[in-house]
């Protein structure tokens, strides 16, 4: 098992940038190419986001990134102890409707599926457990 | 993200250099309110931006909505790979003109 690292911050918007840095870090530290590594910060981004806006409406929280590469694989968990939500519940949008008729959201979530290899959540412990997989890899 | 345009009577270009995620997306919202206003076409330049997050796309909708209600066009520019993935991963590839 290789060393998981991880950082944790007040859950805001403004942090996100962080969180990124985080994972490009992470992966450039393991040659990840980087089409690969703006899919996985993407990823990240629209989780972190979510995180932000849903996980608590009634004031502060933290926010827990971890992340590792193991053979080639990059495994990021997003960890917080807010309210349950499982983002991965919604619906996907209806991508076939023409643009009048699209929706402005729900594409976030979605995008993250079409971006990594694995994708599960779990809530454990108190904690909502968002964990995403990703060959770093070109294949 | 920086953005920097140029407007022509009805014509707007805006180009976009950086990042454009849930942080920097309102950065072309706010431009485009204060500019948008009589454009007839608005081409967005993303020669120097391959990042657009679903913030960015949703910016990218919602003018796109606005530009048809007012009968006029908008198309993006010089769309690199990665963005092209994302946009077709989403069915928007579909939906905005791009060349």
């Amino acid at each position: 098992m290789t060393e998981e690292y991880s950082l944790r911050i007040p859950a805001k918007l403004e942090g996100m940038d962080l969180i990124l840095a985080f994972v490009s870090l992470l992966l450039d530290n393991h040659g990840c190419a980087a089409k690969v590594r703006t899919k996985l910060r993407m990823a990240v981004e629209e989780l972190y986001v979510n995180v932000t806006l849903y996980a608590y409406p009634s004031g502060d929280g933290w926010v827990e990134i971890r992340g590792n590469v193991e053979n080639g694989m990059a495994t990021f968990r997003l960890i917080d102890g807010g309210k349950p939500f499982d983002p991965l519940e919604k619906p996907d949008p209806d991508t076939l409707l023409s643009g009048e008729d699209r929706e402005i959201g729900g594409l976030g979530i979605f995008m993250v599926k079409s971006m990594v290899d694995e994708l599960e959540y779990e809530y454990s412990g108190g904690c909502n457990r968002l964990t995403l997989k990703k060959q770093i890899s070109e294949q | 993200m920086k953005l920097t345009h140029e407007k022509n009577g009805t014509e707007l270009t805006v180009h976009l250099s950086g990042e454009m995620n849930t942080l920097t997306a309102p950065e072309l919202s706010a431009l485009l309110e204060k500019e948008l206003d009589g454009v007839q076409n608005l081409t967005l330049d993303f020669t120097e931006c391959d990042y657009v997050s679903s913030a960015g796309l949703r910016v990218l909708l919602a003018t796109y909505k606005q530009m048809k209600a007012a009968k006029g066009n908008m198309e993006l520019a010089n769309v690199g790979e990665d963005f092209m993935d994302v946009l077709q991963n989403t069915g928007l590839d579909a939906v905005f003109g791009i060349f």
